[in-house]
């Protein structure tokens, strides 16, 4: 995770040039949707004003109507009353439309931006963000971020009626507008310093939550585990506890919150109360008239019950910039790799320094090593997973384009399969898919999915076995038929006749390419133009399989002659 | 293996309201007293319109100025109670929500833990996940926040009402007139909108699940340069879901002025039928401005209470699918074991409605003995390990352990029992110490770096923070072998009668997959240990191998015999060494 370490100085932008500051990507967020914010806010003041008018048309009825007992006068502020209220409501209905598409589109955008910031920042996403994390940013995060500009718009109708309900009451008399907008202004300033203490309770509630759903995940993924090795009274307890931080959390948040929102509901009642004491020692003076008084206190309580508007902006801010902060720190995550080549042509074999081995171009070369970390970290830097001194004949791989490298050397791992049909995963023609998984020997995955390319496989492969996911992992990189593979112990998970039949396929497949392979099953290295073999991370000797077969060491760890 | 999908199922009505009953009745006096605290915190903030009323009528009675003090004194006094009571209601009203909460997700965890692992996979783990973070949280926030804010908005609109009634029972009627149009708007929202706020959660998991598949992939995007894919998908997640959105907002146009009325149409009658009624005689001024203002005062709990309904339909349905876990069927073992030989006998086999992978297979590890299970890929190994784990239930035959069905034996005693270790390597979030003592919580210090050494798992001993090490994606990320050698060191951990080695140390490297092989055979020694394996290292130091081909034992006897015999093990074996035959 990127923290940003001095908070006023601004982080630098993202790599997706998405701003990795929590107040400028909000500021980015509204400004993109400044045409539906400028119309629903526009619309929200002319429907806070009808608002603010109705309690007014009332006590104009109650004074001029009721009291003067003019019945010749209440058809025509019959008919004002109707439309006030009829006008406010569907006005509102107007406003609150153009903010929610708003909103709406800042969500998409945000997730628009999160895909495009994984494609940017490649592989430097990996370990930076958890799968439970991810599901937050994308959804909950997207959302508040999104919603303070609807909530903004809230504020904003709140503020209005303010400014129309004190200018009304002052009017009818400067007192109770002075009490009325200072009392509006004294709930803002009473509740600020609340809302702190709150943000600083939700920071550590939401992290227990995110622990919480991280462990929840590890029920569905380890469940297997779990049943294999009898943990689950363990994990249960596990929960459990971390259940109990999380409510713990959560009281610690309610303490807070109680305050707030009791305060959210009983200053606007002060605030009434206030107004009212006032209005009434006017109203008995003969300074203002009954329908006054009561215009003042219904015109407070719609106006305290919209500084609950302001307060709720308050909060939404808190929490989108919360939100915000999460997002930026996701968005200046970046490429583990630096990208600043722009060479094209390469030729000739490919060196890594480290462990000075080289991929001769157009042979299968299979890589022998008694340890599989040193050899797999070769392959990475020779298909630049990891920056290094490697080289693709006399050019440094660092020194040429990233996307050429990527289009022309291919390393196979542990690669990810995504939900999609076997032929989507392939990504080839159906003949030259058929032709991969037979080189594979994945026909049984074929067959499985219903013998056709149509088959759908589900996010990382889940429905098929550890061993079909190898081998359908094997059938893409084959598919892809790059100008380099490389790939890390490939059969692994398959049975020595199958292994055999990969071996020979493959190798037939390859001919004429280059191709190394991580293994030390004396079934690859009968087909092998040359063999690296590795000790300690160093290649010690180079040449056939049968040339190094001379050496003892060798030979125990590739004939599979004396088991330990 | 591809399994026939059977979905969990999810809760009715009748269980949901027993869910929630049981909820309530679990924590029933603080729940008891957030009602009562609610009740009397609406009742402070209504008596301020009904005083307002009061305050009118005394002045056209020619009321003095302490007297109008007094009762605006009283105004002042209920506001500082509605907030003592308020904040004490909202204070122990999150407090209970977080409980429930906290009790909810607990048991639908136990729950979920003890489900049968069949039935799991049968499902789908993506039902399960979704329901394990999804839904376990949408339902606590609905218990912790919707859910107090709507009994505090209805409280409110009771009250209101109450106190509309009791300030003149004849503009009291009025008041109600908006409450039919509510009703019917209310009914037809909910009808409406609960499909249209599913498909909208549905699309933000849709959303969810895309963009951690691209995280997770990160490096095969790079591999396969899938770079156009993921944009492709991602944007066409997040373009659905603007439909649903839309969806929703085209539902809320219509309703939201609906809702007005039901505040609206009361205060413009009372004003204008009051008036008339006073003019008549009927009605005191004071009470037609009371009572306007308490309509006025409805806006706000309808609009909440209304709002949150949509939420209360997709917290309900989150439930039914939480709830749902509890239906599962508990499994039914109460057989006894006595000792710890495995049998099977005349076993098949087959997933779901398929084809039977296993035809007839009998097989009898001896105690002690070190049996090693070899074949062709797709021969069922793995299913074997499986049957004897007691994770599934042979179609025909018997698979005991100690004379009792192992798929009949309580999953507690079974795990001293037996223990399976397969090719998924999962590791928990969680520190090393946590992922070790799994199976054996009592072990210490000592025990775990002693079962790490005998699995040769050197790296564990260069961890920066020991055993405290945090493991996991986010963390430190082991790899393959170190995430085998880590299931290993479980075992030895919780030292079993029988262990079933599924492919287990496949992803060890060569060098020191012997050793490991080596030291596990010498920590087990005594064990029952079948061990089923493509590579035949394992084989060859075998107290006997059994070759499984279609779905039977094809040759069973030590690897000289085999060998001797020239059979389906011998080809096997050149094969693997790299001898043509």
């Amino acid at each position: 995770m990127v923290v940003n370490p001095n908070p006023l100085r601004p982080a630098p932008p993202s790599p997706s040039g998405i701003p990795t500051d929590p107040w400028r990507y909000l500021w980015r967020v509204a400004r993109t949707q400044s045409g539906r914010v400028a119309v629903g806010f526009i619309t929200l003041s002319i429907s806070g004003t009808a608002w603010i008018l109705l309690p007014w048309v009332i006590s104009k009825i109650v004074d001029e109507v009721i009291i003067a007992k003019a019945t010749e006068d209440l058809l025509p502020w019959a008919i004002a009353l109707v439309i006030t209220a009829i006008g406010s409501s569907w006005i509102f209905v107007a406003g609150y439309r153009f903010l929610f598409m708003a909103e709406s589109r800042a969500r998409v955008e945000t997730v628009e931006s999160l895909t495009d910031h994984l494609n940017t920042a490649g592989t430097g996403v990996r370990g930076a963000v958890s799968p439970g994390e991810m599901v937050n940013l994308s959804t909950e995060d997207a959302h508040k971020t999104g919603s303070f500009i609807f909530q903004l718009g809230f504020g904003w109708m709140g503020l209005v009626m303010l400014v129309v309900g004190t200018v009304i009451l002052w009017n009818t008399d400067t007192r109770l507008g002075i009490v009325a907008a200072g009392g509006v202004f004294a709930i803002g300033f009473l509740v600020g310093p609340l809302l702190g203490r709150l943000q600083h309770h939700q920071i550590a509630y939401r992290a227990s939550v995110a622990t919480l759903t991280g462990q929840a995940a590890d029920v569905v993924g380890g469940l297997r585990v779990l049943r294999g090795v009898g943990g689950e009274a363990q994990f249960s307890q596990r929960y459990r506890a971390a259940s109990a931080d999380l409510r713990d959390a959560g009281y610690g948040v309610a303490t807070a919150d109680s305050w707030v929102q009791g305060l959210r509901a009983s200053l606007p009642l002060a605030l009434i109360a206030i107004v009212t004491w006032v209005g009434a020692r006017l109203a008995l003076d003969r300074s203002i008239t009954i329908g006054e008084l009561s215009a003042a206190f219904g015109m407070t309580a719609l106006l305290a019950q919209h500084a609950g508007a302001l307060i709720g902006m308050a909060q939404a801010i808190i929490a989108a910039q919360v939100s915000s902060r999460r997002l930026t720190a996701f968005f200046g995550t970046e490429s583990d790799i630096s990208d600043g080549g722009t060479g094209r042509e390469a030729r000739g074999a490919l060196r890594d320094r480290e462990t000075g081995l080289t991929v001769e171009p157009g042979k299968l070369t299979v890589v022998v090593s008694a340890e599989g970390k040193p050899a797999a970290l070769a392959l990475e830097r020779l298909a630049r997973y990891r920056d290094s001194q490697a080289e693709w004949g006399a050019v440094p791989l660092a020194d040429l384009e990233l996307d050429t490298v990527r289009e022309r050397v291919l390393l196979l791992r542990e690669d990810y399969l995504f939900a999609q049909t076997l032929g989507e995963t392939l990504r080839v023609s159906p003949e030259a898919a058929m032709s991969a998984i037979r080189a594979a020997c994945a026909e049984d995955v074929h067959s499985s999915l219903g013998s056709t390319l149509d088959g759908a496989i589900t996010n990382g492969g889940r429905n098929l076995s550890g061993g079909q996911r190898q081998r359908l992992r094997l059938a893409r990189a084959l598919a892809a038929d790059a100008e380099t593979l490389l790939a890390v112990e490939p059969t692994s998970a398959v049975d020595a006749h199958t292994e055999s039949l990969i071996a020979e396929r493959v190798t037939e497949a390859r001919r004429g390419r280059t191709t190394a392979v991580v293994t030390a099953s004396p079934l690859w290295l009968a087909h092998a133009d040359l063999v690296a073999w590795m000790v300690d991370g160093k290649v010690r000797a180079t040449g056939t399989h049968a040339e190094l077969s001379l050496d003892g060491e060798y030979r125990s760890l590739t004939s599979r002659q004396e088991s330990r | 293996m591809s399994v026939p999908s059977t979905r969990l199922p999810t809760a009715g009505r009748a269980e949901m309201m027993r869910a929630v009953k049981r909820l309530v009745l679990d924590d029933k006096a603080a729940f008891t007293g957030v009602v009562v605290l609610y009740v009397a915190a609406a009742g402070a903030s209504a008596a301020l319109p009904v005083m307002l009323g009061e305050v009118i009528d005394g002045i056209g009675t020619g009321w003095t100025a302490s007297r109008v003090d007094l009762i605006c004194g009283i105004i002042a006094g209920c506001v500082l109670a509605q907030l003592l009571l308020m904040r004490t209601g909202r204070r122990l009203g999150y407090r209970l929500g977080e409980r429930a909460a906290a009790r909810l997700r607990e048991s639908f965890i136990d729950r979920v833990l003890r489900l049968p692992l069949g039935t799991v996979e049968r499902a789908g783990t993506g039902d399960l996940a979704t329901r394990t973070s999804g839904d376990v949280g949408a339902v606590a926030e609905l218990l912790r926040k919707t859910g107090p804010e709507v009994a505090v908005a209805l409280i409110e609109v009771t009250v209101i009402t109450v106190a509309a009634f009791v300030v003149s029972p004849l503009l009291g009627l009025l008041f109600l007139i908006g409450s039919p149009a509510l009703v019917i708007a209310g009914r037809r929202y909910v009808r409406l909108a609960s499909p249209v706020f599913l498909k909208e959660r549905a699309a933000m998991s849709e959303i969810a699940e895309t963009l951690t598949a691209s995280a997770a992939g990160a490096q095969t995007v790079a591999a396969y340069r899938m770079q156009d894919e993921r944009r492709g998908a991602g944007y066409g997640r997040a373009a659905v879901h603007m439909k649903r959105l839309k969806g929703i907002v085209r539902l809320q146009t219509w309703f939201f002025p609906a809702t007005d009325l039901a505040f609206l149409t009361p205060a413009v009658v009372v004003t204008i039928v009051g008036g008339i009624w006073y003019m008549n005689g009927w009605v005191s001024v004071g009470e037609v401005v009371a009572v306007a203002m308490l309509t006025l005062r409805l806006d706000g709990p309808v609009f909440r209470s209304m709002m949150a309904l949509s939420e209360f339909q997709m917290g309900g349905a989150a439930m039914a699918r939480v709830e749902g876990v509890h239906l599962m069927p508990d499994e039914e073992r109460g057989a006894a074991s006595d000792g710890a030989e495995v049998r099977l006998d005349d076993v098949t086999f087959g997933y779901g409605d398929g084809p039977d992978v296993l035809h007839g297979l009998s097989l009898r590890p001896r105690r002690g003995e070190r049996l090693v299970v070899v074949g062709p890929s797709g021969a069922g190994k793995s299913t074997i390990a499986r049957l004897i784990a007691g994770i599934d239930r042979p179609r025909t035959g018997r698979v005991t352990l100690g004379g009792a069905p192992v798929a009949d034996i309580p999953l507690e005693e079974l795990r001293r029992k037996v223990i399976l270790v397969t090719q998924e390597h999962y590791i928990f979030t969680a520190t090393l110490r946590d992922n070790l003592n799994l199976a054996a919580p009592e072990a210490d210090d000592e025990a775990l770096f002693a079962a790490l050494a005998t699995v040769d798992a050197r790296w564990a001993v260069d961890l920066p923070d020991g055993l405290d090490t945090m493991l996991g994606e986010e963390h430190h990320e082991l790899n393959l072998a170190e995430a085998q050698q880590l299931a290993l060191a479980r075992v030895i951990l919780a030292d079993p009668d029988v262990v079933i080695l599924d492919e287990a140390t496949a992803g060890i490297d060569p060098g020191s997959a012997g050793n490991v092989e080596a030291s596990l055979a010498a920590a087990l020694h005594g064990r029952t240990v079948i061990a089923i394996a493509h590579q035949l290292q394992a084989a060859e130091t075998a107290d006997r191998v059994a070759v499984v081909r279609e779905g039977r034992i094809a040759e069973s006897g030590t690897h000289d015999e085999l060998l001797a015999a020239e059979g389906i093990y011998a080809g096997l074996w050149w094969a693997w060494k790299g001898v043509a035959v």
